[in-house]
């Protein structure tokens, strides 16, 4: 006795199911006021309702992810499921345009926790030493000190202007335009552009 | 790292611990509601409630008993606990916490719920904090900052480790003090030559000719001493980095994978080679002229003072103005040429990149841009270049001007006092040529406390390996068996992280000789079992016995001689076959090696090659197939006779053809002994006596292929997705590849 004899059975009823689930992750799914309700929750997520035009679903909370989170931060918002698949549900075009404001201040405030680069102020002190440096700064989420490894990936730079600073742990800082920065400040970032 | 953070005074109060209550776990956090950093957050796990601190306040309070679900979500660069109580029905954000404490925190959510099932185990973090919790220094993958753990200093370890070498040193301090007493003599000959013979009317000849012998033998013996010297002190310091080299590889050795696996895959390649040059560096450059510049210095100094301590006041008020000069110059050069270095840097990675990728660039067609990158790079780093060296050109001359200013004030003053009388012109000479011998080394001895530094650094570093404790070793009454081939897996529970299991609750006996086949979606712990089965990691919870006898109880070496291992991807080792075949079993007959190759369906390509079994292989060697390589891993394991056998995707991505050769070969293997196999190809598995599928992190399904296939389970769905992937691939269903049976 093989299996075949279950193949026939199965077969169209699987496949079927297989090519559904395979168009469901190529096609791109649009998310604009009309078609959906975005709450927060007590919490402090965010849950959504589609409504039937696209798929009657709803979702308790939700994952707001960003495109292009260094160069458009407000286009293209994916908006996934919460489990570890992490299934996208639809995406947002352009965040300004495409839903209401009280929706945009909703999912903004659900992306300012899910990224965290914090922006670089000012810069008080950089010292190096044996391989590492450490950075006494302000930021605009407040005053910190870190350390980052002096190698070329750990200040990376996202234009001609703009640096992405990460440390040893993991955090990420941004200069949005060093030459901004003073002279005293500059010379000390120095070593690293 | 540490999951129990002392708290201060005003959160201790906040927490109010009551009667009998105590603190098991403790992590701070740094983010504050608004996003903001923030300091004296603490999340506190006492055994009867989760508590989350603010600065000023309580601003969150679960009994334990209550906690429905508890996580720490890592997001993009921090990380948020999230928690839902028992009865509600939404989760809710309780702290928010940048990537120093991600892991922290996971692992104290995970004691929290450790507490709640009312399980005796402790939350343990075996990860390293990079950057020490207290004193803010980079720990550089150290288990443990060494200035604020207070254990003997790796330098006294050091020291110690030095004391094998004492006659070498003794030499070396002897040569030392030699090249002192040398070059303090020549100036004093100088003198008596100069005051006593260098008179018109007073010397001679003869005299004169003396003195020149005597100081032609003085710089003779001088240079003779100083070769000597540098000789030693080379030879010690190759020699004790060989040492300390031989004993970093023999610990890294027998430290288990989870100790490699911590650690950034070149790290520990570094510290073998980087780390131990660092040392035979500082032995050559800094050792060797450390001590003979102090004594040299030192002495130079007290004969200044006998022969003017006027004069030597003078010259020492300019020490620290010249060693000033020294330091700020220094910085100055080292700023500059690091950027060189950088540039340099961004050069080479550029042009491997762009080399490597050389298909892609020709195929799109973007030769010109990218030369253009490059040239924008290259003019970079020329301009860079060029300026650092105008400037080492201009600036070498000015900074050994200045360092020698005190040497003009020493001849004003010098030169006023021999017209004057109490001091004669040998004696000025001499005193000139002293002043010389204090500030010529000073610009070398700036560099002293940057090689020392650097050597303590890379000394941590070494002691941080060679004290560590191997996790997985023989215990003392650890026997011996001759293994038959019964495995039993008891409640085995297992997470390379403590607080993700990837196995829970394992039970599993396996008969000898059994082939068991291994079933699963990818990540669901397959390969991680038969980690466990080569015991390269140790169970957290329950036991695996062979043969009766708990795996922990075996000699390790002798287990792993008697298990054979085909992997995915086989590594050879630089080397012919007939040593990569030898591998396995250092002792192995040629014949019996033929045998293994003949077995395992290699024999024949083997002789197909040039050079037969003495082929070089591995890397830049002859270049052997997937199918090929993989035959000769399965000789591999066949000579070693093995009673276990491990197949770990042994013959994925492979032809048809090599995979029937390699199914043949497999056969005769695994007649007689105990068998896993991991296969995504379902084909593959089709004689297994029994198929695990593992799902959940659990066993869902045993049983042989028609059992497995009636339940119509998750077996049966991945059969059955695995036949429609060929057949929307159009490939036809051969006899091959499908798992027919019966």
């Amino acid at each position: 006795m093989g299996f075949k004899q279950f193949e026939g059975a199965d077969e169209e009823f699987n496949l079927e199911q297989m090519e559904a689930e395979t168009e469901q992750m190529l096609r791109l799914r649009m998310i604009t006021k009309d078609n959906a309700t975005f709450a927060r929750t007590k919490g402090g997520f965010v849950s959504l309702d589609l409504s039937e035009s696209i798929a009657a679903e709803h979702y308790d909370r939700i994952r707001v992810v960003r495109s292009f989170p260094f160069t458009d931060r407000n286009k293209y918002i994916s908006i996934r499921t919460i489990d570890e698949k992490s299934k996208e549900i639809g995406m947002i075009r352009d965040l300004t345009t495409d839903v209401d404001p009280e929706t945009r201040k909703m999912l903004e405030e659900q992306m300012d926790i899910r990224y965290f680069t914090p922006i670089i102020k000012k810069i008080n002190n950089i010292k190096d030493e044996y391989g590492h440096a450490y950075f006494d700064v302000e930021t605009d989420q407040g005053p910190c000190k870190f350390v980052i490894y002096m190698n070329s990936s750990s200040v990376v730079n996202l234009s001609d202007v703009r640096l992405l600073i990460s440390d040893l742990d993991g955090n990420r800082f941004e200069i949005p335009d060093y030459t901004k920065l003073s002279a005293r400040e500059l010379k000390m970032l120095d070593l690293f552009l | 790292m540490n999951l129990k953070f002392n708290l201060p005074k005003r959160q201790s109060e906040l927490l109010a611990l009551g009667e009998g209550e105590t603190i098991r776990y403790c992590s701070p956090y740094d983010i504050d509601t608004n996003g903001h950093w923030m300091n004296n957050g603490y999340i506190v796990v006492t055994d009867r409630r989760l508590v989350v601190l603010t600065d000023q306040a309580v601003s969150e309070q679960i009994p334990i008993k209550d906690i429905a679900f508890l996580k720490c979500e890592s997001l993009v660069n921090n990380g948020i606990l999230v928690a839902r109580n028992e009865g509600d029905t939404e989760d809710r954000i309780i702290a928010r916490f940048s990537m120093k404490h991600v892991s922290r925190v996971a692992f104290v959510a995970k004691g929290a719920l450790l507490i709640k099932e009312g399980s005796k185990k402790e939350a343990v973090s075996r990860e390293r904090d990079h950057v020490c919790p207290v004193c803010g220094r980079a720990l550089r993958g150290m288990s443990e900052c060494p200035k604020c753990s207070g254990k003997p200093s790796a330098f006294r370890k050091f020291l110690g480790f030095c004391g094998q070498y004492k006659w070498l040193l003794l030499l070396i301090a002897f040569l030392m003090l030699a090249t002192s007493a040398v070059q303090l003599y020549i100036p004093e000959v100088q003198k008596k030559f100069i005051d006593k013979n260098l008179r018109p009317a007073v010397g001679t000849t003869q005299e004169i000719l003396v003195y020149a012998l005597t100081m032609a033998v003085l710089s003779v013996s001088l240079i003779g001493i100083s070769v000597a010297r540098y000789y030693t002190c080379m030879s010690m310091g190759t020699r004790i980095s060989k040492d300390l080299r031989r004993q970093l590889y023999h610990k890294i050795q027998k430290l288990s994978l989870s100790f490699i696996q911590d650690r950034r895959p070149g790290a520990l390649m570094n510290r073998i080679t980087g780390d131990t040059a660092q040392i035979r560096r500082f032995m050559e450059d800094g050792f060797a002229g450390m001590f003979s510049c102090l004594i040299t210095m030192i002495s130079a100094v007290v004969v200044m003072v006998r022969l003017s301590w006027q004069l030597t006041i003078i010259c020492v008020a300019f020490v620290p103005i010249a060693l000033g000069l020294s330091i700020s110059f220094r910085k100055n050069i080292h700023r500059r040429f690091h950027m060189q270095w950088h540039k340099s840097d961004k050069i080479n990675s550029g042009l491997q990149d762009v080399l490597t990728g050389i298909r892609v660039v020709k195929s799109f067609g973007t030769e010109e841009q990218e030369a253009e990158n490059f040239k924008a790079l290259a003019a970079e780093f020329a301009k860079v270049q060029k300026r650092n060296e105008v400037f080492w050109a201009k600036l070498f001359p000015v900074i050994s001007f200045v360092m020698g200013l005190g040497i003009y004030f020493v001849t004003y003053f010098g030169g006023v006092r021999v017209i004057e009388g109490p001091l004669t012109v040998g004696e000025l000479t001499q005193f000139i040529s002293y002043s010389w011998m204090l500030y010529g080394p000073l610009g070398w001895m700036t560099f002293l406390p940057r090689m020392i530094t650097q050597l303590m650094t890379s000394l941590e570093r070494i002691y941080d390996v060679l004290d560590e404790e191997p996790m997985i070793q023989d215990h003392e009454n650890a026997v011996e068996i001759d293994v038959k081939g019964a495995v039993e897996f008891k409640n085995v529970t297992f997470g390379y992280h403590s607080y993700e299991p990837v196995l829970e609750k394992i039970n599993l006996s396996v008969k000898p000789g059994e082939m068991i086949g291994l079933v699963g979606a990818s990540g669901t712990g397959k390969s991680t079992m038969i980690n466990l089965i080569m015991r390269l990691y140790e169970v957290d919870d329950g036991q695996i016995l062979i043969d009766g006898t708990d795996i922990n109880d075996l000699k390790i070496e002798k287990y792993h001689s008697q298990i054979g291992v085909v992997l995915q991807e086989n590594f050879l080792f630089a080397g012919t076959i007939y040593n990569n075949l030898k591998f396995a079993k250092p002792d192995a007959t040629e014949e019996e090696i033929i045998r293994a190759a003949k077995m395992a369906n290699a024999h024949d390509f083997i002789l197909k090659t040039p050079d037969g079994y003495n082929t070089y292989v591995g890397e830049h060697g002859f270049n052997i197939s997937g199918g090929e390589r993989q035959r000769l891993a399965i000789a591999r394991a066949i000579l070693n006779n093995p009673k276990i056998l491990i197949l770990d995707e042994a013959t994925s991505a492979l032809d048809t053809e090599s995979e029937y050769l390699i199914q043949k070969a497999l056969e005769r293997l695994t007649a007689n002994c105990t068998t896993f196999a991991i296969a995504h190809r379902l084909s593959t598995l089709k004689d297994a006596d029994r198929l695990v599928v593992i799902d959940g992190h659990q066993i869902a399904e045993v049983g042989t292929h028609n059992e497995l296939m009636e339940k119509k389970g998750i077996y049966y769905g991945l059969v059955t997705a695995q036949l429609q992937m060929q057949a929307l691939k159009g490939e036809e269903v051969n006899t091959e590849a499908a798992p027919a049976v019966g």
